[in-house]
């Protein structure tokens, strides 16, 4: 074998090898297949012991599916949804804002970092749960707007946001930190050309977290503050028994974090493909 | 004007941990315009530090390193680095990654193009300008670290065992290249060879490599002895070996780095 015969070799492998790599990491037709699969099997079993139970602790997935349409012909349901995008996409927005502002300063200046450092921990360690009655009185107790629940979504979601940017911005690989000095990076430069591309998985990373963080806390916020919106359809209904009803928004509530999340893991696919290995 | 020097260290030392740990103590050395010098040491004996340092990432505790006659306190424009870890930053393609150095140096952007282009064919890696690190084996991987510092069509280059981690037949594959590249084209498409410090602790890539070679020893590194390669140029990786002053270049070496003390 010559030497130009062994590189185009090792060429042919490190091609084949690379090509197989990103096979196994996309989500093929047999993957689907097994996802879908399963929550058909699940919903299966769901509707064949559901009625040996009463009536008024499960229902089977045919009622629930029965009930969604009659929320929708009464319009609740989508006034319901609505309600609660509103405040969950305000939430997130400000979760997002400030959870990677303050990710990224306290990341990078140590003075930021033991500023908040206290704070978000011990934020953190409470369950959000127990401050939602403490944004309630702070917004004061008359206040009917939406104000109160986009904030609590904010506090829900904006821990693991900003932990993990925080982190991102920390975990800088040193040496290529030395190839930029090597280089002559300007501090602009080490911005766009290193601490933000190489924060923006861990931060993405978070950002999932927070969505499932920010919709508990929509909810939460819906049965604390106002009885509004999805939480309030699920309370209304289960008061009455009518536990297919009440399945629906909470139904709802599972599939936007399906789908949301996997948004999320779609967007981390495309700008940071480097990664794609790890998940 | 091949005999200016080009890059001299003074009196070089070098601690670690607030003095307890002496990398290298009182070394001299001065390179030639055009030259190549090899490096040669045990592991962990400062070699890499001393480069650093070269390049200004790294003070000295005394003596000076002058670079074009200006003592180096940062990184220059007109010298790059090739690093035994690559280097590369994996969210930028091959072009973006050769662009990068040539974009912090402020080159025109339709240069900057022409460079990258004519870089990346010379290093056999046309075809992969779209490609992510992560899809491209280690020795491409570092074809694309040695295209960054040739784009910047340095006068003196910088290697950190740039074939350090490689196999051994990707390594002296990559070694002939680099010579070809030196020898025959010049770092300057047509200009002359770049000034070189190379970095090993392999004997064999030292020989090949260099026209002197600076043998150190261990920990503290001191110069050991320098041994002109009195082999003539143009030169392969399997010229090398078959010329017949290899071998006994080769054992002394050998024994200079195989002795304990000074």
């Amino acid at each position: 074998m010559t030497v130009g015969e062994a590189q185009r070799a090792a060429g042919t492998r490190a091609g084949a090898l690379a090509a197989a790599r990103r096979r196994r990491l996309r989500l093929d037709l047999g993957d689907w297949g097994v996802r879908i699969g399963s929550v058909l099997f699940v919903l299966a079993v769901w509707e064949f012991v559901a009625p040996r139970f009463n009536p008024l602790i499960i229902r089977p997935p045919t009622h629930i599916f029965r009930a969604f349409g009659e929320l929708i012909a009464t319009g609740e349901l989508q006034e319901a949804l609505g309600q609660s995008l509103r405040e969950f996409s305000g939430g997130l927005v400000i979760a997002l804002t400030l959870g990677i502002l303050l990710g990224i300063a306290s990341g990078r200046w140590r003075f930021v970092y033991n500023a908040i450092d206290p704070i978000v921990s011990a934020l953190y360690s409470v369950p959000s749960v127990a401050l939602v009655p403490l944004i309630a009185v702070a917004f004061g107790k008359g206040s009917l707007g939406d104000g109160p629940r986009i904030a609590t979504v904010a506090l829900f979601a904006i821990f693991p946001i900003l932990i993990n940017t925080q982190q991102g911005v920390r975990n800088v690989d040193r040496s290529l930190l030395e190839v930029a000095r090597a280089f002559n990076t300007s501090e602009r430069r080490l911005w766009t050309d290193l601490i933000i591309p190489s924060a923006t998985p861990f931060i993405l990373a978070g950002v999932r977290l927070g969505i499932g963080r920010g919709l508990i806390g929509m909810i939460v916020s819906e049965f604390l503050i106002g009885l509004v919106g999805l939480g309030y359809l699920i309370i209304v209904y289960e008061n009455v028994f009518r536990i297919d009803r009440m399945f629906v928004p909470v139904i709802v509530v599972a599939t936007m974090g399906i789908v949301l999340m996997g948004l999320v893991q779609w967007i981390e696919g495309r700008v940071a493909p480097w990664t794609r290995r790890e998940q | 004007m091949a005999v200016a020097e080009r890059l001299v260290v003074e009196r070089a030392s070098k601690t670690f941990s607030g003095g307890e740990l002496t990398v290298f103590a009182d070394l001299d050395l001065a390179v030639r315009d055009q030259e190549s010098v090899c490096v040669l040491g045990p592991s962990g004996c400062g070699k890499t530090t001393l480069l650093r340092a070269m390049h200004g990432l790294v003070g000295l505790d005394e003596g000076r390193i002058v670079v074009d006659g200006s003592v180096v306190v940062r990184p220059r424009s007109n010298v790059a680095m090739v690093f035994q870890h690559f280097g590369l930053m994996p969210w930028k393609s091959v072009t973006a990654n050769v662009a990068y150095g040539l974009e912090l140096a402020g080159v025109a952007r339709q240069e900057i193009a022409e460079r990258v282009t004519r870089y990346v064919e010379l290093v056999g890696l046309k075809g992969f300008e779209r490609s992510y690190p992560h899809t491209l084996s280690g020795g491409m991987q570092q074809r694309v670290g040695l295209a960054r510092a040739l784009a910047l069509e340095p006068d003196i280059l910088l290697m950190d065992e740039p074939f350090g981690s490689l196999d051994a037949q990707t390594r002296e594959i990559l070694q002939d290249e680099l010579l070809s590249i030196l020898q025959t084209t010049g770092v300057r498409g047509g200009r002359s060879p770049a000034t070189m410090v190379f970095i090993t602790h392999s004997i064999e890539e030292a020989i090949a490599l260099g026209d002197r070679i600076v043998v150190l020893s261990a920990r503290p590194a001191r110069i050991r002895e320098t041994i002109s390669v009195d082999i003539p140029r143009p030169r392969t990786v399997a010229s090398v070996i078959a010329h017949p002053r290899f071998v006994e270049l080769r054992d002394r070496c050998w024994r200079l780095l195989r002795e304990r003390t000074a």
